[in-house]
């Protein structure tokens, strides 16, 4: 719409790639610096976008798109949309989109970005072969916010096909912004560790375990490579570099029950229980539903028995069964409410309706019972997108009750349109009747014939006014008077002629300024004529549109009206089966929980009855009546 | 000490794999279950079905023939941080709207918000936005800008424009209507 150079497009679509990093990376990036907006429809579109508000953005594009009001971004707006339809979880769509962009478009650095996303959209669907095709078709013109994104995607799906050696080759060497690198070089580590390259990946994972962490994010990050070193040197049997990894976790963070446990296990490795209790000993008081705190109920009698501390090793074997039997009863509670269908509401009460896309921070997690349980359950990618899921169809069952308030106004609203031309329509055609241009078009030709006549032969008199004209009338007709010539008349004579002078000389004088003056005002007529005329013609538009129009709008209602009630059923329909489905995974997770513990029970009694054996037969052997 | 391993061993092991997740950072990607094609479908059939809505609503209420946008951008807007834009139609107040900060940042970013939307007759007509904010060196800022345009047959989009004048290390603020 506006004007706007070549090089206004090529930024646009430079700097369109930063926009669509839509959730992908640490810094999450929606920025598009440098992007000139040339549509206000599209921009519309992006201010939605940058809200992260992800419906009203595909609402807004889908609309703009289907009335051309983005035609200057059309590519763009394309490649926004397959973007805005991934992030919305339809990845079909999303696919769709790119798949046609790829066989339309040639621009180098558009076909990378499709390829790019359908690659994301293939690894989504775990199709991690055609996703490792798609993203090796990328040629390089990625900006290096997705380019990181890119080369770190291409990795998994390498990984996902238990090709590490690849994936480390790919990732190995591999420079990108100080976020993405760290993450970059944990997977790598990870890969290798996998792959039984234990000290290559170990030297990934050092980096990452030693790097200074500015964000909590990062921070996290850093506590879960130390924690991924040290379990994997405590496998190969190496405590002290073991230890010395896993107490570079923070003590107060998700990873550090789990690396109080191993520092613990790194001990116990070279059988020194007493240094070992220390930090078992802390976790005691640490919540129980951590599996590393149930380990240490148990991890800690067993220290006390391998120090021969058996009074003791009683004891906390007795608090352990204590302990896991009020967590399996209080799991038992959290199992009925899960299936009572009180859960997942529970869990969406805590949503942020500002945020149009979210995912569950296991430091967010709702501060309630439930919330407490399902910890690791929220932390699994799945059950997040169940819950997403759950939490749009949610939304879309608002959207849908939302327009059938709106439908039911909008069929009001055409009747009363329809009721008002009806009453309208009589007396506006009679005001119309009663107008006609053709005479006022006539008589306006008159006018300008007798202009031009009047230039032909500059005829003053023929501008004069009103009052100019009798005053000649007057002077013309004294000539006429039977007296007029009688010696007496002398005097009047002289006066006739030199008034009759002055008014002749007064008429010449403003004859040009009246003759252009009368022109101008006829043009100003010929303006006024046509505007008439162009709104007698809207009115006669409007006259035989209104019908037409209510008529569509009437069609359009009708036609949406069932469409919007079937999908306001399916939609609950839906929604109730996929909140069974979180239920489900709920409760079968709670229950693993409580079958983990009773496990442990059974393995804490076992451990008493087997300290108690051997203390009945120690007594027998000594032949002690206690 | 081969004992002690055997009661730890096994569980250590499990403990490593878990360790051995990929970390990928929040937000990015996962793998969808079957479970959502679905919901998919669904979703799909929803967005279409609200564009269809999205656009009766329009041309119903907001004829393209009486149709006026009024619109707000910022271009870098460093030397001015918005609060809020009062827009007055032929001397009516049409609409005074108060940004949040999660507004602002987008329209930093390139976000263009459409502040007002209504209807106008053909013919000529007079726009006023006042913006409201913070100005340079802190201080309150009020400042007005003001559009005479003609209303033909079709849409029209009017731009209130916020950019910042570098020489004078001051704020403009334009009024643009869309070709």
């Amino acid at each position: 719409m506006r004007p706007g150079g070549g090089d206004r497009r090529a930024r646009t679509v430079a700097t369109l790639a930063t926009v669509l990093l839509l959730g992908a990376g640490p810094a999450a990036a929606r920025d598009a610096a440098g992007l000139v907006v040339e549509d206000p429809h599209f921009g519309e579109v992006l201010f939605y976008f940058y809200q992260q508000n992800d419906f009203d953005a595909l609402t807004h594009l889908m609309a703009a798109q289907a009335s051309g009001r983005v035609a200057n971004h059309d590519v763009e707006a394309e490649l926004l949309r397959g973007g805005l339809f991934l992030a919305y979880g339809q990845h079909r769509d999303a696919g769709k989109i790119f798949n046609r962009l790829l066989a339309d478009v040639s621009d180098p650095v558009v076909r990378d970005r499709a390829w790019f996303y359908l690659g994301k959209v293939r690894f989504q669907r775990a199709r991690y072969g055609e996703a490792e095709a798609a993203l090796r078709q990328v040629q390089g013109n990625l900006p290096p916010g997705l380019e990181a994104e890119h080369v770190l995607l291409l990795a998994q799906s390498l990984m996902a096909q238990s090709r590490f050696a690849e994936a480390t080759t790919v990732l190995d060497g591999w420079k990108g912004a100080a976020d993405w690198t760290a993450y970059t070089r944990f997977n790598l580590g990870v890969a290798q560790v996998r792959n039984e390259q234990l000290e290559a990946g170990a030297r990934m994972l050092d980096r990452v375990g030693m790097m200074s962490a500015r964000t909590p994010e990062l921070a996290s990050l850093r506590d879960k490579a130390n924690l991924a070193l040290g379990y994997a040197r405590l496998q190969a049997g190496e405590a002290d570099q073991a230890r010395a990894v896993l107490q570079r976790v923070r003590l107060q963070g998700p990873f550090s029950n789990k690396a109080l446990l191993g520092v613990g296990w790194a001990d116990a490795l070279q059988d020194n229980y007493r240094s070992a209790l220390v930090p078992w000993l802390e976790l005691r008081d640490r919540d129980l539903l951590d599996g590393a705190v149930q380990e240490s109920l148990l991890a800690v009698p067993y220290a006390f028995g391998r120090l021969d501390a058996h009074g003791s090793a009683v004891d906390h074997y007795l608090t352990a069964l204590d302990a896991f039997g009020n967590e399996i009863a209080r799991l038992d509670v959290a199992i009925n409410r899960a299936r009572d269908g009180e859960l997942v509401p529970a869990l969406l009460r805590t949503d942020d309706p500002e945020i149009g896309r979210w995912y569950w921070q296991l430091e967010d997690m709702p501060d309630s019972e439930d919330g407490r349980y399902l910890y690791q359950l929220v932390a699994d990618h799945a059950f997040q997108d169940g819950l997403r899921n759950y939490r749009d169809l949610l939304g879309l069952h608002d959207h849908l009750q939302e327009w059938q308030d709106k439908l039911a106004a909008f069929e009001d609203m055409v009747e009363t349109r329809a009721e008002a031309y009806a009453e309208r329509l009589p007396p506006v055609a009679a005001r119309m009747q009663g107008v006609n241009l053709a005479t006022l078009s006539d008589r306006r030709d008159a006018v300008a014939e007798r202009l031009t006549a009047i230039r032909a032969t500059r005829d003053v008199a023929g501008l004069a006014t009103a009052d100019e004209q009798a005053q000649w009338e007057i002077l013309t007709e004294l000539e006429r008077s039977p007296a007029w010539s009688h010696p007496d008349a002398a005097e009047a004579r002289e006066k006739q002629r030199v008034l009759k002078g002055l008014l002749s000389w007064q008429l010449d004088a403003d004859y040009r300024f009246r003759s252009w003056q009368q022109g101008h005002e006829l043009a100003a007529l010929d303006k006024a004529l046509l505007e008439s005329d162009r709104g007698m013609q809207e009115v006669y538009a409007a006259r035989d549109q209104v019908p037409e129009f209510l008529a569509d709008y009437r069609a359009r209602i009708a036609a949406l009206q069932p469409r919007l009630n079937v999908m306001q059923d399916t939609v609950l329909a839906v929604l109730g089966g996929q909140q069974e489905r979180l239920q489900l995974y709920a409760v079968n997770e709670l229950e693993a929980q409580k079958e983990r513990l009773l496990t442990y029970r059974v393995q804490a009694r076992f451990a008493l009855a087997t300290i108690y054996d051997r203390a009945d037969a120690q007594v027998a052997e000594r032949g002690d009546p206690q | 000490m081969k004992q002690s391993r055997n009661f730890w061993w096994p569980r250590l092991a499990g403990l490593l794999l878990a360790s051995l997740c990929f970390a990928m950072p929040a937000g990015s990607e996962t793998v969808a279950p079957v479970i959502d094609e679905e919901v998919q479908d669904l979703k799909a059939e929803v967005l279409n079905l609200n564009r269809e809505l999205f656009l009766l609503e329009e041309e119903l209420l907001f004829p393209a023939n009486t149709q006026i946008a009024v619109f707000v951008s910022m271009d870098v807007g460093e030397f001015f941080a918005l609060d809020s834009v009062q827009v007055k139609l032929d001397g009516k107040d049409v609409s005074n709207y108060l940004y949040t900060e999660r507004e602002v940042t987008a329209l930093h970013r390139g976000g263009v918000h459409k502040i007002f939307l209504g209807n106008v007759k053909t013919g000529d007509h007079e726009l006023v936005a006042i913006f409201t904010g913070e100005g340079p060196h802190g201080r309150d800022y009020k400042r007005g800008a003001t559009v005479n345009f003609n209303k033909a047959i079709g849409a029209k989009f009017v731009e209130l424009q916020i950019t910042d004048r570098e020489l004078k290390q001051q704020p403009e603020f334009f009024v643009r209507e869309w070709e």
